[in-house]
């Protein structure tokens, strides 16, 4: 059986500038694996690569989920195969409202699966009952997406989004990162509900402690845009002990 | 002026007397602005030239075409057909609206050519020629809506209906027009007095066809304590200028007036405004919201004016415009005349795109491009149409939006 997620010596650009030299990563269903790496490495343009956005242009290589490419498909395709991104800086949608928002989402999945819309007062119980784990109240449901939010909400907000839309691979950009520690708890906790043997994640981080919470099977150095070494979670220990010198990042 | 450009066959107004013969007098000398008159330096009207025009004639109209409004349920229909009013419609009319002709009341159209903006050429033009001139008086409380639908289909033919309303003060009533002519050009005059006290609830829709221009002059007073909501939209014709000027006569009158327009393929939408602040501890409040796909041309044009005395003026005025194509091109002309020192008054302007970070990031969760597009659309348009607060107006606006987008996107897929 096809790995759930291959990168294949992936290699983009943003504008002229090549960013992804060359990536190769597996991941099986079941599995979640960490990247790791320093600021501006291209942890977040291998993640948009992986979304799709456009101006991360893929110049070289392949990703395939369930064994088909993805290079061709827009990213709402890409969304309703089942891949899902934290984004690290989630985006404020002024006038648009979350709930109809969500739903839209929602149903966009559940048409591509041939499934009807959902009702409207089943999907105001799911999204209730979903964020009351993320400690998101109704307040912020109610109001347009992100909009206001502060920066923890702002990714907890992601991470209901992830509840909803039970992706297959879900893809998380630093959702750590601004967190408090009692957030950080609820994130995690949320995280770890989805995990799942048909379900894979990768967890784009910078700190060790979140991998305490969402515990690894594979931590990756992503340095100059390759991976530079693949260990097991100790692998994150080592890094916050003595940070990323002598990780080979000649390119 | 162009000898060649539309000359209106004048030969039926011989005989004019009174006011009409002096609009008819202006309007022969200075004729239609060319693009040196300011007010008209981004909507030329050299357009009019093919449209090979005639006014159209009292003749008796042909019954109402099938319009796409949905119109409130409740509400009394008049009905303009090539400009000419079916007058069987004003046996309908609630209790407490009374009807009576202008053409022969020279004192009523002597009001009327007050209010309507003197520099509009139709305000001459449609005074002169005048299709149909009907006068409503309001008195008490009026809730059935009053719906004024103009449609056209004589080829050729440019339509002049006059209407002039009053409400008395304390009066209230709700008050819609919506155009929807196949063919022509449609220049309506209207002039509406809003008594002490009294309160209008007023939407308009420019929905004619893609072959037609709609050159519109609404003149507007607001008396003390006043309120007036009003809401346009224009998103028909080939060419569309909708021009409306309000003077606020009394104190503490309170001032909406909001639009939209929207455009595609080579439509020019301009909305033309002029706010006078004639007295003080008024409040007026102008949101311009326009969205342009294609070549679609769009401006605006807003003046707040506040006169010496006029102090404790709020007068507020924003315009956004959103191009959704590189050939789209918006123009917005704010000005602000403020002659009183103790005043609140503030407008800005702005032209943007659809942002593509927002579009990736509702794309990123599955929802394709073209509903993620009108989604954004929405949220951009919801701040003018939010300004809305009567439920049967708010009714028969939001599904013109809601079209204008479903088209806009089936057009963009067949473009891909
Ligand atoms: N839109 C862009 N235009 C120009 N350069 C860009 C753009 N996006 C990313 N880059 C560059 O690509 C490189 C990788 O950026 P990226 O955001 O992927 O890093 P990162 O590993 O996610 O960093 P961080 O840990 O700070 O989030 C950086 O040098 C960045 O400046
Ligand atoms: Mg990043």
């Amino acid at each position: 059986m096809a790995p759930l997620l291959e990168i294949r010596d992936l290699h983009a650009s943003v504008g002229d500038t090549p960013i992804l030299k060359g990536i190769n990563l597996t991941i099986n269903a079941g599995e979640i694996h960490a990247i790791m790496g320093p600021n501006g490495s291209g942890k977040s343009t291998m993640s948009y690569a992986l979304a799709g956005r456009d101006g991360y242009e893929v110049t070289g290589g392949d990703i395939l989920m369930n064994g088909v490419s993805m290079l061709e498909m827009e990213p709402d395709e890409r969304a309703r195969a089942g891949m899902f991104l934290a984004f690290q800086y989630p985006v404020e949608l002024p006038g648009v409202g979350g709930m109809s928002f969500l739903r839209a989402a929602v149903n966009a999945r559940r048409i591509e699966a041939g499934e009807d819309e959902i009702d409207q007062l089943e999907f105001v119980k799911l999204v209730r009952a979903k964020a009351k784990h993320l400690s998101i109240n109704d307040d912020m449901l109610k109001r347009a997406v992100n909009v206001g939010f502060s920066g923890g909400e702002k990714k907890r907000y992601e991470i209901l989004q992830m509840a909803l839309l039970e992706p297959v691979l879900s893809v998380l950009d630093e959702t750590d990162s601004g967190l408090d520690v009692d957030a950080l708890k609820i994130v995690s906790d949320g995280v770890n509900l989805l995990r799942d043997p048909a379900r894979s994640m990768l967890v784009i981080t910078h700190y060790q402690r979140l991998l305490n919470h969402i515990v690894p099977d594979y931590v990756h150095i992503l340095a100059g845009g390759k991976i530079r070494r693949t260990g097991g979670k100790e692998l994150a220990l080592e890094v916050e002990e003595s940070g990323y010198v002598g990780i080979d990042d000649a390119a | 002026m162009s000898a060649s450009m539309m000359q209106p066959n004048l030969d039926q107004l011989a005989g004019l007397t009174g006011v009409r013969a002096g609009a008819l007098s202006r309007w022969q000398e200075t004729g239609w602005p060319n693009s040196r008159v300011e007010q008209w330096r981004f909507t030329r009207l050299a357009s009019l030239e093919k449209m090979d025009l005639r006014p159209a004639s009292a003749a008796a109209p042909a019954g109402t075409e099938a319009i796409s409004a949905v119109l409130p349920e409740n509400g009394v229909i008049l009905s303009f057909s090539n400009g000419v009013l079916d007058v069987a419609g004003l046996a309908a009319l609630p209790d407490g609206v009374t009807a009576s002709f202008l053409s022969e009341n020279d004192t009523a159209l002597a009001v009327l050519a007050a209010l309507v903006p003197a520099s509009h050429p139709v305000s001459d033009l449609s005074l002169a020629v005048m299709t149909s001139g009907l006068h409503l008086e309001i008195a008490g409380r009026v809730d059935v809506p009053i719906i004024l639908v103009f449609t056209g289909d004589d080829n050729g033919v440019s339509s002049h209906p006059v209407v002039s309303v009053k409400l008395a003060d304390g009066a209230s009533t709700v008050l819609a027009e919506w155009h929807q002519s196949a063919v022509g050009l449609s220049a309506p005059l209207m002039a509406i007095e809003v008594g002490d006290k009294a309160r209008l609830d007023y939407a308009k829709v420019q929905h004619e066809s893609a072959q037609s221009a709609h050159l519109a002059a609404t003149g507007l007073t607001l008396g003390e304590g006043s309120v007036f909501e009003g809401f346009q939209i224009s998103v028909g014709g080939q060419l569309a200028r909708l021009e409306t000027h309000i003077t606020l006569t009394g104190e503490n009158a309170d001032c909406t007036l909001s639009a939209i327009y929207l455009g595609r393929a080579n439509q020019h939408h301009d909305i033309t405004t002029n706010m006078s602040h004639a007295k003080g501890h008024c409040l007026s409040n102008q949101i311009i919201r326009g969205v342009l796909d294609d070549s679609a041309r769009g401006v605006f044009q807003g003046k707040v004016h506040v006169a010496p005395d006029a102090q404790k003026t709020d007068g507020q005025q924003m315009s956004r415009a959103l191009l959704l194509s590189r050939k789209a091109e918006a123009d917005a002309k704010p000005e602000l005349e403020i002659y009183a020192d103790d005043v609140l008054c503030a407008h800005g302007a702005t032209v943007g795109e659809l942002d593509e970070t927002q579009l990736f990031y509702l794309t990123s969760r599955g929802i394709d491009r073209d509903t993620a597009r009108g989604m954004l659309i929405s949220a951009f348009l919801d701040d003018a149409i939010d300004s809305i607060s009567h439920p049967a107006l708010a009714a028969m606006l939001r599904p013109v939006t809601t079209a204008w987008m479903t088209a806009s996107n089936r057009s963009e897929t067949g473009d891909k």
